[in-house]
């Protein structure tokens, strides 16, 4: 069998038990809920309510059917492609999500850009003298950005940039005194397009400056892993032996690295890039907090505090089937640059 | 590698550049959109998942209804009540189980729709039938109806000599059947079409935009507008006010540092600072129908073991008031307060009565909501204090549980003394003791169902429920005076034990008039303004 088809029976099987993947998932979500302590009904209610109220919305969320009859209609739902209710203000959960992921992969994205570009930078800049200032600096940005508690960073970046200097914005995803662009969910795109189309840049400018300080934060923290995996890598690729029989044919230092040091150096970078990007789907929920970012991982919180149970499961099966879409990317971006993987 | 070398000082350079565009941060300061002064900014940590009366339950979400929303009657300043879309007082029948309200002439929703008995009718029946809070009207009213263009009746269950303040419930604020026509029996959670003095323009959770309504009935609002923003920590909003990024921020889950810095610096005339009616109370519940506090001693002693004063200016830095009353002073049958005040001496007596301080301790469990950070606090302050001053009687073992797991045990009698507050939908007595005594089923001294089981104290005594239920019934001094005689026979017993009350308070930049709040502890947002 060519290594063409390999891939693809491969690919083929991946996606054939995303389904079954998913399946358990929701269901270990949805048990899980439900034996958690606390009841949504607490959660709307408090704890004052007559009885009878309690019993009364009980019935109308439908909580008060046996719970493998709740399980059915959940699955059913699911398979019908509908998540269900918000217990707490009886949207659609497909709303909800709608309204919340494009913020948390706005951030994402962006924030992984910036990582890369400044991770790969301090992580190559490190290899260019071994063990001089450069690459003390470099290990050290990339262990202490590593390792800076992200709720610290954040609440700094937020002293400084915006309420000592009020360069930035503390939080929120846009001005409040304009209106948010309507289109995608993506502010940034769709202030691009009310940019581009009708000339109102203000828009952008808005995006850009809340998005600014939450999604460099985020980079920053991010940056450090990315420089690390470069550095170690890179400096591996340097000392093999291929690198040295090209050097002994006279190459420049420059072809070296470009030509045969790092395009083997970058595939561990390109899986580290896979499993953050996964990692960031599902929200980066300190980030979010002390941003008041309106992304996915804020509203889980929420819904889980509230015991908002279509919310809960709803949000963990559209984020889980986003990450096994993105596993499988990577790992067929993998295949296709790597040819020594074998399936 | 000398190449390398040349290759890192480019690095170098490239870091340089990307150091360099931190100065774009001054650049995209500078563009912050231009602000109208007179649209007002205000902040606060609620986070509003819907905005309509029959789901609306958050302190948050009844701010927003207060400035978009009218209600038949308000709370004043002073306390009074006063007709809003009533055209007066109700009119009672002489069985008190019939209510008259005039509805004021002249008034339309945001849609221009005009308002009327057909409208009133149509919310009412609507908030019946689909309102998450509807048992605080459906206990009560048994139906309503249109007795006139401008005229309805509501049928009581039982005589309820409250219902003025009940009316004054801002979800029953009245909604254009015209708008809400498809949502009669279903929640509309992202628009509200109502009469009040602001129509809502835009709507998420984390922001509102309010415009003025041209057609209001009353008075405008004196500012051209303004944005409800919810941000999620308190650092975010503290650091907002101070940067002038907004204008007011309202109190609410804001952290009480923050709170006594803002006040701080009201103080120092950096701001301005407002308070509201204290109708938020804090208190401890006690298991009473298990031992050991089902020893009254026990809990008498514990009453006394509560120095309040210390404990508030040590939990909110002054900024709580103590409270030795179920119901709040500030409404009527809130004084005086019968609980005793802190007294070592006659609570070791008491301990001593029943065993104790002779070389045997009380071992207590005190359970705190570990999401709150002021029971937190608390708790481990009334631990510090009790050890310090009657630490031979009693010791208080602390634990932390996230506050919606808390409440699913309450009823289970989990909790030997926990803390929990309490906020009355409307600002009446009868809100703040039933929710708490209440008994539909006892066998002597102990509830066996109803509020006060499932507040997780099981206490009640004979006759209390029909006194509770009479209460509801009675008006003016008679009222009062079976209120108050309630409230002293409940702390005669302790079941449980108040702490503080909680004043609601905005903060505004000292370029702004005074703020001011209404009798039910809301802003009167309207008011807020730039001069």
């Amino acid at each position: 069998m060519s290594r063409a088809n390999r891939l693809l029976r491969y690919v083929g099987a991946r996606l054939a038990l995303a389904p079954v993947m998913l399946w358990l998932l929701a269901s270990l979500v949805f048990l899980l809920l439900r034996l958690a302590p606390g009841d949504p009904i607490d959660a709307l209610l408090g704890t004052r309510a007559p009885e009878a109220a309690r019993a009364a919305l009980r019935a109308q969320l439908g909580l008060d059917q046996p719970l493998l009859q709740q399980y059915g209609h959940f699955l059913v739902g699911l398979l019908q492609g509908d998540l269900g209710t918000s217990l707490t203000n009886q949207q659609p959960v497909r709303a909800v999500i709608g309204q919340t992921l494009p913020a948390s992969l706005e951030l994402g994205v962006v924030a992984l850009l910036l990582a890369a570009a400044v991770g790969l930078a301090v992580g190559f800049s490190g290899i260019a003298r071994a063990e001089s200032r450069w690459d003390l600096g470099a290990r050290l940005y990339g262990i202490g950005t590593y390792a800076l508690p992200s709720f610290w960073l954040a609440m700094m970046a937020q002293l400084v940039f915006a309420v000592w200097l009020g360069w930035l914005p503390v939080g929120g995803r846009f001005p409040p005194t304009l209106l948010p662009p309507s289109g995608t969910g993506f502010y940034l795109l769709d202030s691009l397009g009310d940019g581009l189309l009708h000339g109102q840049w203000q828009n952008l400018l808005g995006s850009l400056r809340h998005l600014l300080l939450p999604a460099g934060t985020l980079a920053v923290l991010l940056s450090g892993i990315f420089a690390n995996a470069l550095r170690l890598n890179l400096r591996r690729a340097m000392d093999s032996d291929y690198v040295e029989a090209a050097r002994s044919r006279g190459l420049s230092e420059r072809r070296l690295i470009l030509r045969h040091a790092l395009p083997n150096a970058l595939l561990p970078v390109l899986t580290i890039t896979g499993i953050t990007v996964a990692s960031l789907i599902g929200g980066a929920l300190l980030i979010e907090v002390t941003f008041s970012w309106p992304g996915v991982a804020a509203r889980l919180q929420e819904a889980i505090a509230q015991r908002d149970y279509p919310l809960v499961q709803g949000i963990v099966v559209v984020v889980a089937a986003l990450v096994v879409m993105v596993t499988v990317a990577v790992d067929v971006l993998l295949a296709w640059l790597d040819p020594r993987l074998e399936f | 590698m000398g190449r390398l070398a040349g290759r890192g000082q480019r690095s170098a350079q490239a870091l340089a550049g990307a150091a360099v565009a931190l100065l774009v941060l001054p650049f995209l300061g500078a563009c912050q959109p231009r602000r109208d002064p007179a649209r007002l900014i205000v902040a606060s940590r609620n986070r509003i998942d819907t905005v309509d009366p029959a789901g609306a339950y958050t302190v948050g979400a009844m701010q927003l209804l207060s400035a978009i929303g009218d209600p038949l009657y308000a709370i004043g300043t002073d306390g009074r009540i006063e007709p809003r879309l009533a055209t007066g007082l109700p009119r009672i029948s002489a069985d008190g189980l019939r209510i008259q309200v005039s509805l004021r002439r002249g008034v339309r929703f945001h849609d221009g729709t005009p308002f009327n008995a057909a409208a009133m009718v149509f919310t009412l029946e609507r908030f019946l039938a689909i309102g998450k809070l509807s048992y605080l009207i459906g206990d009560r009213v048994v139906s309503v109806r249109a007795t006139g263009s401008h005229s309805i009746e509501l049928r009581l269950r039982r005589p309820f000599g409250a219902v003025s303040q009940l009316l004054s419930a801002i979800n029953l604020t009245p909604l254009s059947p015209t708008a809400y026509r498809n949502h009669a029996r279903r929640q509309l959670s992202d628009r509200f079409i109502g009469t009040g003095p602001y129509r809502l323009s835009f709507f998420t959770p984390q922001q509102q935009r309010l415009e003025p309504f041209a057609g209001y009935w009353g008075r405008p609002p004196a500012n051209r507008g303004l944005d409800l923003v919810a941000l999620s920590n308190s650092t975010a909003l503290f650091g907002a006010l101070q940067s002038g990024e907004v204008d007011g921020l309202l109190s609410t889950s804001l952290e009480l540092d923050h709170q006594a810095a803002l006040a701080q610096q009201a103080r120092r005339g950096l701001l301005r600072q407002a308070t509201g009616p204290a109708l938020e109370i804090g208190y401890l519940t006690l298991l009473t129908d298990q031992p050991p506090l089902n020893d009254v001693r026990l809990r008498r002693a514990l009453a006394l073991s509560l120095d309040r004063r210390r404990l508030v200016e040590r939990v909110s830095q002054g900024l709580n008031l103590p409270l030795r009353g179920l119901v709040p002073p500030v409404l009527p049958a809130g004084t005086p307060e019968p609980w005793p005040a802190y007294n070592p001496q006659q609570a070791r007596r008491l301990y001593r009565q029943a065993g104790y301080c002779a070389g045997r301790q009380l071992p207590l469990e005190l359970t705190f909501r570990s999401n709150i950070p002021s029971d937190r606090l608390f708790a481990l302050t009334w631990q510090a204090l009790l050890q310090r001053d009657l630490g031979d009687c009693v010791t208080l073992a602390v634990q932390g549980m996230e506050s919606t797991t808390a409440y699913r045990q309450l009823g289970d009698g989990a909790f030997q003394l926990i803390v929990l507050d309490w906020m009355g939908d409307f600002p009446d007595a009868d809100n703040y003791l039933m929710p708490v005594l209440g008994c539909d089923k006892a066998s002597g001294n102990r509830c066996l169902q109803g509020a006060s089981a499932a507040s997780g104290s099981f206490w009640t005594r004979p006759g209390l429920e029909a006194e509770l239920r009479r209460s509801a019934s009675l008006s003016g001094a008679p009222r009062l005076a079976l209120l108050r005689r309630i409230q002293r026979q409940t702390a005669a017993a302790s079941p449980y034990l108040p702490l503080w009350q909680v004043q609601p308070r905005i903060w505004v930049r000292a370029d702004l008039d005074q703020p001011r709040f209404d009798g039910s502890g809301r802003v009167l947002l309207q008011e807020l303004r730039r001069p």
